[in-house]
Protein backbone atom coordinates (compact mmCIF):
# COMPACT_ATOMS: atom_id res chain seq x y z
CA UNK A 1 0.00 0.00 0.00
CA UNK A 2 1.53 3.29 -0.48
CA UNK A 3 -1.21 5.46 1.64
CA UNK A 4 -0.58 5.07 4.70
CA UNK A 5 -3.18 4.79 7.49
CA UNK A 6 -3.45 8.25 9.66
CA UNK A 7 -5.27 8.26 13.37
CA UNK A 8 -6.41 12.02 12.68
CA UNK A 9 -7.20 14.17 9.63
CA UNK A 10 -4.56 16.40 8.11
CA UNK A 11 -5.24 20.15 8.65
CA UNK A 12 -3.09 22.39 6.75
CA UNK A 13 -2.42 25.36 9.32
CA UNK A 14 -0.82 22.99 11.57
CA UNK A 15 1.42 21.61 8.66
CA UNK A 16 1.93 24.95 7.00
CA UNK A 17 3.13 26.58 10.03
CA UNK A 18 5.25 23.81 11.04
CA UNK A 19 7.21 23.29 7.82
CA UNK A 20 7.37 27.34 8.27
CA UNK A 21 8.69 27.58 11.83
CA UNK A 22 10.80 24.71 11.26
CA UNK A 23 14.38 26.20 9.38
CA UNK A 24 14.12 29.33 11.65
CA UNK A 25 14.26 26.85 14.97
CA UNK A 26 17.33 25.63 13.13
CA UNK A 27 19.06 28.83 12.56
CA UNK A 28 18.15 30.04 15.86
CA UNK A 29 20.00 26.50 17.58
CA UNK A 30 23.12 27.14 15.65
CA UNK A 31 23.25 31.23 16.70
CA UNK A 32 23.10 30.07 20.59
CA UNK A 33 25.65 27.37 20.15
CA UNK A 34 28.21 29.50 19.34
CA UNK A 35 27.50 31.98 22.27
CA UNK A 36 30.38 32.70 23.72
CA UNK A 37 30.17 36.40 23.10
CA UNK A 38 26.99 35.91 24.84
CA UNK A 39 24.65 33.78 26.42
CA UNK A 40 24.62 29.90 25.14
CA UNK A 41 26.44 26.70 25.08
CA UNK A 42 27.01 23.53 23.65
CA UNK A 43 24.17 21.59 25.78
CA UNK A 44 21.34 24.60 24.95
CA UNK A 45 22.47 24.82 21.47
CA UNK A 46 21.74 21.24 20.74
CA UNK A 47 18.63 20.53 22.73
CA UNK A 48 17.31 23.56 20.60
CA UNK A 49 18.35 21.71 17.75
CA UNK A 50 16.50 18.69 18.61
CA UNK A 51 13.37 20.21 19.13
CA UNK A 52 13.17 21.47 15.40
CA UNK A 53 13.43 18.18 14.52
CA UNK A 54 11.26 16.70 16.84
CA UNK A 55 8.30 18.96 15.89
CA UNK A 56 8.68 18.28 11.86
CA UNK A 57 8.28 14.64 13.02
CA UNK A 58 5.38 14.85 15.26
CA UNK A 59 3.69 16.87 12.13
CA UNK A 60 4.54 15.13 9.68
CA UNK A 61 4.81 11.57 10.77
CA UNK A 62 7.81 9.11 11.30
CA UNK A 63 7.94 8.00 7.36
CA UNK A 64 8.41 11.85 6.09
CA UNK A 65 10.21 12.42 9.55
CA UNK A 66 13.07 9.97 8.04
CA UNK A 67 13.36 11.92 4.48
CA UNK A 68 15.02 14.99 6.47
CA UNK A 69 17.40 13.11 9.02
CA UNK A 70 18.06 9.18 7.17
CA UNK A 71 19.97 6.83 9.25
CA UNK A 72 23.33 7.52 8.13
CA UNK A 73 23.37 10.92 8.70
CA UNK A 74 22.04 10.60 12.50
CA UNK A 75 24.45 8.03 13.31
CA UNK A 76 27.69 10.29 11.16
CA UNK A 77 26.43 13.31 13.75
CA UNK A 78 26.51 11.56 16.98
CA UNK A 79 29.75 9.90 16.45
CA UNK A 80 31.00 12.69 14.51
CA UNK A 81 30.77 15.01 18.07
CA UNK A 82 32.11 12.61 20.40
CA UNK A 83 35.26 12.45 18.39
CA UNK A 84 35.75 16.30 18.12
CA UNK A 85 35.50 16.51 22.12
CA UNK A 86 37.48 13.39 23.01
CA UNK A 87 39.98 13.12 20.65
CA UNK A 88 41.45 17.02 21.57
CA UNK A 89 40.71 15.68 25.41
CA UNK A 90 42.62 12.49 24.84
CA UNK A 91 45.29 14.08 23.32
CA UNK A 92 45.77 16.78 25.78
CA UNK A 93 46.38 14.23 28.69
CA UNK A 94 48.53 12.10 26.44
CA UNK A 95 50.69 14.79 25.57
CA UNK A 96 51.06 16.40 29.28
CA UNK A 97 51.19 13.59 31.00
CA UNK A 98 48.39 13.26 33.23
CA UNK A 99 48.81 16.11 35.06
CA UNK A 100 47.70 19.13 33.27
CA UNK A 101 44.92 20.80 35.28
CA UNK A 102 42.86 22.80 32.07
CA UNK A 103 42.38 21.24 28.55
CA UNK A 104 46.34 21.97 27.61
CA UNK A 105 46.14 21.88 23.81
CA UNK A 106 47.24 25.48 23.57
CA UNK A 107 51.04 24.67 24.63
CA UNK A 108 51.87 22.66 21.51
CA UNK A 109 49.40 24.38 18.77
CA UNK A 110 50.54 26.56 16.31
CA UNK A 111 47.76 28.73 16.55
CA UNK A 112 49.51 30.42 19.87
CA UNK A 113 51.92 31.86 18.08
CA UNK A 114 49.17 34.92 16.97
CA UNK A 115 46.77 35.23 19.52
CA UNK A 116 48.78 33.59 22.93
CA UNK A 117 47.10 31.22 24.97
CA UNK A 118 44.06 33.53 26.07
CA UNK A 119 42.87 33.75 22.34
CA UNK A 120 43.64 29.63 21.97
CA UNK A 121 41.70 28.45 24.61
CA UNK A 122 38.83 31.08 23.85
CA UNK A 123 39.04 29.68 20.01
CA UNK A 124 38.97 26.30 21.38
CA UNK A 125 35.88 26.32 23.49
CA UNK A 126 34.02 28.37 20.73
CA UNK A 127 34.73 26.39 17.70
CA UNK A 128 36.13 22.75 18.76
CA UNK A 129 34.19 22.34 22.00
CA UNK A 130 30.91 24.13 22.03
CA UNK A 131 30.07 22.20 18.65
CA UNK A 132 31.30 18.70 19.40
CA UNK A 133 28.76 19.03 22.60
CA UNK A 134 25.92 20.31 20.20
CA UNK A 135 25.81 17.79 17.29
CA UNK A 136 26.14 14.77 19.70
CA UNK A 137 23.14 16.07 22.16
CA UNK A 138 20.97 17.04 18.82
CA UNK A 139 21.75 13.32 16.99
CA UNK A 140 20.95 11.27 20.01
CA UNK A 141 18.12 13.14 20.93
CA UNK A 142 16.60 12.78 17.47
CA UNK A 143 17.38 9.12 17.73
CA UNK A 144 15.54 8.13 21.09
CA UNK A 145 12.42 10.03 19.77
CA UNK A 146 12.36 7.78 16.75
CA UNK A 147 12.69 5.26 18.03
CA UNK A 148 10.07 5.58 20.99
CA UNK A 149 7.21 6.21 18.31
CA UNK A 150 7.86 4.20 15.48
CA UNK A 151 4.93 2.00 14.68
CA UNK A 152 5.29 -1.50 13.73
CA UNK A 153 3.52 -2.75 10.53
CA UNK A 154 3.38 -6.28 11.28
CA UNK A 155 1.68 -7.40 14.96
CA UNK A 156 4.10 -9.55 16.71
CA UNK A 157 2.48 -11.21 19.92
CA UNK A 158 3.99 -11.72 23.17
CA UNK A 159 7.87 -12.38 21.81
CA UNK A 160 10.97 -13.83 23.55
CA UNK A 161 12.46 -10.81 25.67
CA UNK B 1 9.37 31.45 68.66
CA UNK B 2 8.84 34.69 66.98
CA UNK B 3 12.80 35.35 66.12
CA UNK B 4 13.12 31.37 65.26
CA UNK B 5 10.30 31.67 62.74
CA UNK B 6 11.24 34.80 61.46
CA UNK B 7 14.89 34.05 61.15
CA UNK B 8 14.71 30.30 59.71
CA UNK B 9 10.85 30.20 58.14
CA UNK B 10 10.68 33.70 56.27
CA UNK B 11 14.17 34.49 55.13
CA UNK B 12 14.64 31.10 53.70
CA UNK B 13 11.89 30.47 51.83
CA UNK B 14 13.06 28.49 48.88
CA UNK B 15 13.87 26.03 50.97
CA UNK B 16 10.70 25.49 51.56
CA UNK B 17 8.67 25.73 48.93
CA UNK B 18 11.59 23.55 47.11
CA UNK B 19 11.06 20.73 50.13
CA UNK B 20 7.49 20.64 49.24
CA UNK B 21 8.12 19.95 45.99
CA UNK B 22 10.37 16.98 47.09
CA UNK B 23 8.19 15.51 49.31
CA UNK B 24 5.23 15.50 46.70
CA UNK B 25 7.48 13.77 44.07
CA UNK B 26 8.93 11.34 46.39
CA UNK B 27 5.88 9.94 48.15
CA UNK B 28 4.19 9.65 43.76
CA UNK B 29 7.25 7.65 43.50
CA UNK B 30 6.64 5.08 45.81
CA UNK B 31 3.01 5.09 46.53
CA UNK B 32 1.28 4.97 42.92
CA UNK B 33 1.19 1.56 41.27
CA UNK B 34 1.30 2.81 37.84
CA UNK B 35 4.97 2.48 35.99
CA UNK B 36 4.36 5.60 34.24
CA UNK B 37 3.01 7.87 37.11
CA UNK B 38 5.94 6.51 38.71
CA UNK B 39 8.39 7.94 36.08
CA UNK B 40 6.56 11.33 36.25
CA UNK B 41 7.27 11.75 40.35
CA UNK B 42 10.70 10.85 39.72
CA UNK B 43 11.42 13.43 37.10
CA UNK B 44 9.26 16.15 40.01
CA UNK B 45 11.92 15.33 42.38
CA UNK B 46 15.05 16.02 39.99
CA UNK B 47 13.85 19.68 38.49
CA UNK B 48 13.31 20.43 42.53
CA UNK B 49 16.36 19.08 43.41
CA UNK B 50 18.22 21.16 40.54
CA UNK B 51 15.84 24.27 41.85
CA UNK B 52 16.50 23.84 45.09
CA UNK B 53 20.59 24.21 44.15
CA UNK B 54 20.82 27.00 41.80
CA UNK B 55 18.62 28.91 44.34
CA UNK B 56 22.24 29.01 46.89
CA UNK B 57 23.75 31.52 44.32
CA UNK B 58 21.27 34.03 44.00
CA UNK B 59 23.03 37.34 45.53
CA UNK B 60 21.06 40.33 46.50
CA UNK B 61 17.97 39.67 47.61
CA UNK B 62 16.43 40.09 51.02
CA UNK B 63 12.16 39.68 51.82
CA UNK B 64 12.42 42.10 54.78
CA UNK B 65 14.46 44.83 53.53
CA UNK B 66 14.36 45.15 49.30
CA UNK B 67 10.39 42.85 49.63
CA UNK B 68 12.64 40.52 47.37
CA UNK B 69 12.69 42.52 44.03
CA UNK B 70 16.27 43.77 43.75
CA UNK B 71 18.47 40.89 42.24
CA UNK B 72 21.93 40.32 40.95
CA UNK B 73 22.71 40.08 37.08
CA UNK B 74 23.47 36.86 35.18
CA UNK B 75 27.09 36.17 34.86
CA UNK B 76 28.39 37.58 32.00
CA UNK B 77 30.71 40.12 32.06
CA UNK B 78 29.92 43.75 30.65
CA UNK B 79 31.38 47.06 31.20
CA UNK B 80 28.38 49.35 32.87
CA UNK B 81 28.19 46.69 36.49
CA UNK B 82 30.30 48.69 38.18
CA UNK B 83 29.36 52.22 37.47
CA UNK B 84 25.67 50.93 38.12
CA UNK B 85 26.17 48.96 41.03
CA UNK B 86 25.45 45.38 39.65
CA UNK B 87 26.70 42.11 41.75
CA UNK B 88 27.12 39.16 39.74
CA UNK B 89 25.10 36.14 40.63
CA UNK B 90 27.56 33.25 41.22
CA UNK B 91 28.74 30.95 38.68
CA UNK B 92 29.29 27.60 40.16
CA UNK B 93 26.00 26.38 40.77
CA UNK B 94 24.96 27.06 37.42
CA UNK B 95 27.98 24.85 35.66
CA UNK B 96 27.17 21.98 38.32
CA UNK B 97 24.09 21.78 37.94
CA UNK B 98 23.82 21.74 33.36
CA UNK B 99 25.44 18.08 33.25
CA UNK B 100 22.80 16.79 35.87
CA UNK B 101 19.84 18.08 33.86
CA UNK B 102 21.04 16.09 30.74
CA UNK B 103 21.76 12.99 32.67
CA UNK B 104 18.25 13.14 34.17
CA UNK B 105 16.95 13.64 30.55
CA UNK B 106 18.43 10.27 29.35
CA UNK B 107 17.68 8.64 32.27
CA UNK B 108 13.87 9.13 31.50
CA UNK B 109 14.71 8.24 27.92
CA UNK B 110 16.26 4.83 28.78
CA UNK B 111 13.10 4.58 31.81
CA UNK B 112 10.22 4.71 28.93
CA UNK B 113 12.16 2.15 26.50
CA UNK B 114 11.84 -0.36 29.56
CA UNK B 115 7.99 0.69 30.27
CA UNK B 116 7.48 -0.43 26.18
CA UNK B 117 9.38 -3.78 26.34
CA UNK B 118 7.34 -4.40 29.74
CA UNK B 119 3.59 -3.69 28.34
CA UNK B 120 4.68 -6.04 25.15
CA UNK B 121 5.64 -8.76 27.43
CA UNK B 122 3.05 -8.45 29.94
CA UNK B 123 -0.06 -6.87 28.34
CA UNK B 124 -0.28 -4.43 31.24
CA UNK B 125 1.57 -1.25 33.28
CA UNK B 126 -0.20 -2.03 36.36
CA UNK B 127 2.14 -3.20 39.33
CA UNK B 128 0.09 -5.73 41.01
CA UNK B 129 -1.00 -7.63 37.76
CA UNK B 130 2.49 -7.88 36.66
CA UNK B 131 3.49 -9.74 40.39
CA UNK B 132 0.26 -12.14 39.49
CA UNK B 133 1.15 -13.10 36.37
CA UNK B 134 4.77 -13.43 37.26
CA UNK B 135 3.81 -15.88 40.13
CA UNK B 136 1.80 -17.85 37.61
CA UNK B 137 5.17 -18.02 35.18
CA UNK B 138 6.57 -19.55 38.09
CA UNK B 139 4.03 -22.23 39.09
CA UNK B 140 3.37 -23.40 35.47
CA UNK B 141 7.02 -23.62 34.38
CA UNK B 142 8.04 -20.91 32.76
CA UNK C 1 -4.83 0.24 54.41
CA UNK C 2 -2.41 -0.95 51.80
CA UNK C 3 1.41 -1.19 52.62
CA UNK C 4 2.56 0.99 49.97
CA UNK C 5 0.15 3.97 51.54
CA UNK C 6 1.46 3.72 54.78
CA UNK C 7 5.35 3.92 53.69
CA UNK C 8 4.83 6.58 51.55
CA UNK C 9 3.19 8.76 54.85
CA UNK C 10 6.28 7.13 56.96
CA UNK C 11 8.69 8.91 54.09
CA UNK C 12 6.91 12.26 54.37
CA UNK C 13 7.16 12.47 58.06
CA UNK C 14 10.86 11.76 58.10
CA UNK C 15 11.28 13.88 55.37
CA UNK C 16 9.41 16.97 57.59
CA UNK C 17 11.17 16.53 60.15
CA UNK C 18 14.97 16.30 58.41
CA UNK C 19 14.30 19.24 56.98
CA UNK C 20 13.21 21.00 60.21
CA UNK C 21 16.41 19.51 61.50
CA UNK C 22 18.98 21.01 58.84
CA UNK C 23 17.23 24.37 58.44
CA UNK C 24 19.49 26.18 60.92
CA UNK C 25 22.66 25.46 59.37
CA UNK C 26 21.70 27.12 55.70
CA UNK C 27 22.64 30.45 54.60
CA UNK C 28 19.14 32.81 54.19
CA UNK C 29 18.82 33.44 50.99
CA UNK C 30 20.08 36.31 48.95
CA UNK C 31 22.92 36.64 51.58
CA UNK C 32 26.01 38.34 49.31
CA UNK C 33 28.60 37.16 52.09
CA UNK C 34 27.37 33.55 52.83
CA UNK C 35 30.05 31.11 52.88
CA UNK C 36 28.55 29.91 49.28
CA UNK C 37 29.30 33.27 47.73
CA UNK C 38 32.00 35.38 49.28
CA UNK C 39 33.60 34.80 52.47
CA UNK C 40 34.01 31.88 55.17
CA UNK C 41 34.12 33.33 58.89
CA UNK C 42 37.16 32.19 60.85
CA UNK C 43 37.57 33.77 64.08
CA UNK C 44 37.30 36.68 66.03
CA UNK C 45 40.28 38.76 67.96
CA UNK C 46 40.26 41.68 70.28
CA UNK C 47 41.61 44.75 68.55
CA UNK C 48 43.81 46.47 70.66
CA UNK C 49 47.02 48.08 69.20
CA UNK C 50 46.67 46.13 66.05
CA UNK C 51 44.77 48.21 63.78
CA UNK C 52 47.83 50.54 63.71
CA UNK C 53 50.44 47.20 62.19
CA UNK C 54 47.49 46.68 60.04
CA UNK C 55 47.90 49.84 58.56
CA UNK C 56 51.57 49.78 57.85
CA UNK C 57 51.19 46.39 56.01
CA UNK C 58 52.18 43.77 58.64
CA UNK C 59 50.35 41.08 59.62
CA UNK C 60 50.24 41.13 63.47
CA UNK C 61 51.91 38.16 65.07
CA UNK C 62 48.32 36.97 67.36
CA UNK C 63 46.57 36.99 63.70
CA UNK C 64 48.92 34.64 62.44
CA UNK C 65 49.62 32.05 64.98
CA UNK C 66 45.86 31.86 65.78
CA UNK C 67 45.64 31.01 61.46
CA UNK C 68 48.22 28.70 61.52
CA UNK C 69 46.92 26.95 64.47
CA UNK C 70 43.31 26.52 62.35
CA UNK C 71 45.33 24.40 59.95
CA UNK C 72 45.71 27.10 57.71
CA UNK C 73 49.95 26.27 57.16
CA UNK C 74 53.14 25.06 55.27
CA UNK C 75 52.15 20.96 55.59
CA UNK C 76 49.23 21.17 54.22
CA UNK C 77 50.20 23.22 50.80
CA UNK C 78 48.37 26.76 52.72
CA UNK C 79 50.53 29.78 52.11
CA UNK C 80 53.13 30.77 54.86
CA UNK C 81 52.08 34.32 56.50
CA UNK C 82 56.05 35.64 56.60
CA UNK C 83 57.02 38.87 55.95
CA UNK C 84 57.43 39.84 51.89
CA UNK C 85 54.78 37.28 51.04
CA UNK C 86 51.91 39.05 51.71
CA UNK C 87 50.40 42.67 50.95
CA UNK C 88 47.86 44.46 52.66
CA UNK C 89 45.39 46.63 51.34
CA UNK C 90 42.93 48.86 52.28
CA UNK C 91 39.56 48.83 50.19
CA UNK C 92 36.43 51.37 51.58
CA UNK C 93 32.94 50.78 51.69
CA UNK C 94 31.22 50.72 48.64
CA UNK C 95 33.82 50.32 46.26
CA UNK C 96 33.66 48.37 43.17
CA UNK C 97 36.33 45.65 42.58
CA UNK C 98 36.28 41.93 40.45
CA UNK C 99 32.22 42.10 40.35
CA UNK C 100 31.62 42.52 44.25
CA UNK C 101 30.68 45.34 46.40
CA UNK C 102 33.29 45.06 49.09
CA UNK C 103 32.82 46.48 52.80
CA UNK C 104 35.71 48.35 54.61
CA UNK C 105 38.28 46.51 55.59
CA UNK C 106 41.57 45.15 54.93
CA UNK C 107 42.84 42.59 52.09
CA UNK C 108 45.39 40.42 52.59
CA UNK C 109 47.01 39.28 49.06
CA UNK C 110 49.60 36.65 48.25
CA UNK C 111 52.12 37.38 46.11
CA UNK C 112 53.45 35.03 42.97
CA UNK C 113 55.06 31.51 43.76
CA UNK C 114 54.10 31.19 46.95
CA UNK C 115 50.95 28.39 46.45
CA UNK C 116 49.79 26.67 43.49
CA UNK C 117 48.40 29.55 41.15
CA UNK C 118 51.21 31.19 39.97
CA UNK C 119 49.94 34.82 40.57
CA UNK C 120 48.82 37.30 43.09
CA UNK C 121 45.86 36.03 44.73
CA UNK C 122 43.05 37.75 47.54
CA UNK C 123 43.12 35.24 50.16
CA UNK C 124 42.24 36.77 53.47
CA UNK C 125 39.90 39.30 54.70
CA UNK C 126 39.98 41.74 57.86
CA UNK C 127 37.25 43.61 59.13
CA UNK C 128 36.52 46.14 62.35
CA UNK C 129 33.30 46.41 63.89
CA UNK C 130 32.67 46.50 67.62
CA UNK C 131 36.37 46.56 68.71
CA UNK C 132 36.61 43.72 67.48
CA UNK C 133 38.53 41.99 64.16
CA UNK C 134 36.78 39.47 62.30
CA UNK C 135 38.95 37.37 60.07
CA UNK C 136 37.63 35.70 57.11
CA UNK C 137 39.06 33.30 54.13
CA UNK C 138 37.76 34.23 50.56
CA UNK C 139 36.06 31.30 48.83
CA UNK C 140 36.47 30.59 45.02
CA UNK C 141 34.07 32.84 43.52
CA UNK C 142 35.47 35.80 43.81
CA UNK C 143 38.55 35.11 42.32
CA UNK C 144 36.68 33.61 39.32
CA UNK C 145 35.19 37.31 38.61
CA UNK C 146 37.87 38.88 38.45
CA UNK C 147 40.30 36.63 36.23
CA UNK C 148 37.86 34.91 33.53
CA UNK C 149 38.49 37.92 30.89
CA UNK C 150 42.36 37.02 31.19
CA UNK C 151 42.91 33.87 31.13
CA UNK C 152 40.28 32.46 28.36
CA UNK C 153 38.77 35.34 25.86
CA UNK C 154 35.12 34.88 26.43
CA UNK C 155 33.14 36.93 28.79
CA UNK C 156 30.87 33.88 29.11
CA UNK C 157 31.25 33.03 33.19
CA UNK C 158 28.91 29.10 32.77
CA UNK C 159 30.62 28.35 29.45
CA UNK C 160 34.20 28.94 30.67
CA UNK C 161 33.51 26.84 33.70
CA UNK C 162 31.82 23.53 31.34
CA UNK C 163 34.28 23.36 28.90
CA UNK C 164 37.65 25.15 30.15
CA UNK C 165 38.13 24.95 33.80
CA UNK C 166 35.91 21.70 34.06
CA UNK C 167 36.90 20.37 31.22
CA UNK C 168 37.34 16.74 31.31
CA UNK C 169 33.90 16.30 33.48
CA UNK C 170 31.99 17.57 30.45
CA UNK C 171 34.04 14.93 28.70
CA UNK C 172 33.13 11.89 30.33
CA UNK C 173 29.28 13.02 30.42
CA UNK C 174 29.01 13.41 26.49
CA UNK C 175 29.94 9.42 26.46
CA UNK C 176 26.93 9.51 29.04
CA UNK C 177 24.45 10.83 26.56
CA UNK C 178 25.73 8.24 23.72
CA UNK C 179 25.35 5.71 25.82
CA UNK C 180 21.63 6.64 26.88
CA UNK C 181 20.75 6.82 22.45
CA UNK C 182 22.92 2.91 22.38
CA UNK C 183 20.43 1.69 25.39
CA UNK C 184 17.77 2.79 23.54
CA UNK C 185 18.54 1.15 20.09
CA UNK C 186 19.46 -1.95 21.89
CA UNK C 187 16.28 -2.25 23.96
CA UNK C 188 13.90 -1.50 21.22
CA UNK C 189 15.16 -2.43 17.95
CA UNK C 190 13.65 -5.75 16.38
CA UNK C 191 15.56 -7.71 13.59
CA UNK C 192 16.23 -6.02 10.22
CA UNK C 193 14.27 -2.98 10.91
CA UNK C 194 16.61 0.01 10.19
Amino acid sequence: MTQEKRAYKRDVVIEVTASLMFPFILLFGLYVMMGTGGTGGGFQGGTILATGFILYITVFGTDKGREKMPESVNVFFKSFGLFLYNGAGWLCILFSLATAQWLNMPAFWPVTEFTGIAGARGFLIAYMISVGIGLTVMASFVSQYFDLSMKEDDEMDGDEG
Amino acid sequence: MMEWLIQHVLEKYNFWIAMLIIIIGLTATIVKENLLKKLIGLSIFQTAMFLWFVSLGDVGRNILTTWGLKTGTPPILWEQAAEKGYIYVNPLPNVLMLTGIVVSAATTAVALAIVIRIYQKYGTIEEDEIIEKEKEFERVGG
Amino acid sequence: MKPLTISGFITAILLIALSIYVVEDLPAFGDENSPVNKYVKLFNVDADGLVESLNAGILPLQIKIKIEDMGFNKEENYPTLEEGNYRIEWSEKGSFEGGRLSEGGWDVLINEGEIFYNELIRYYFIKEENRNLTVYRYNFPVRINELTEEETATINIVTAGLADYRGYDTMGEETVILTGAIGVILLLRRRGRL
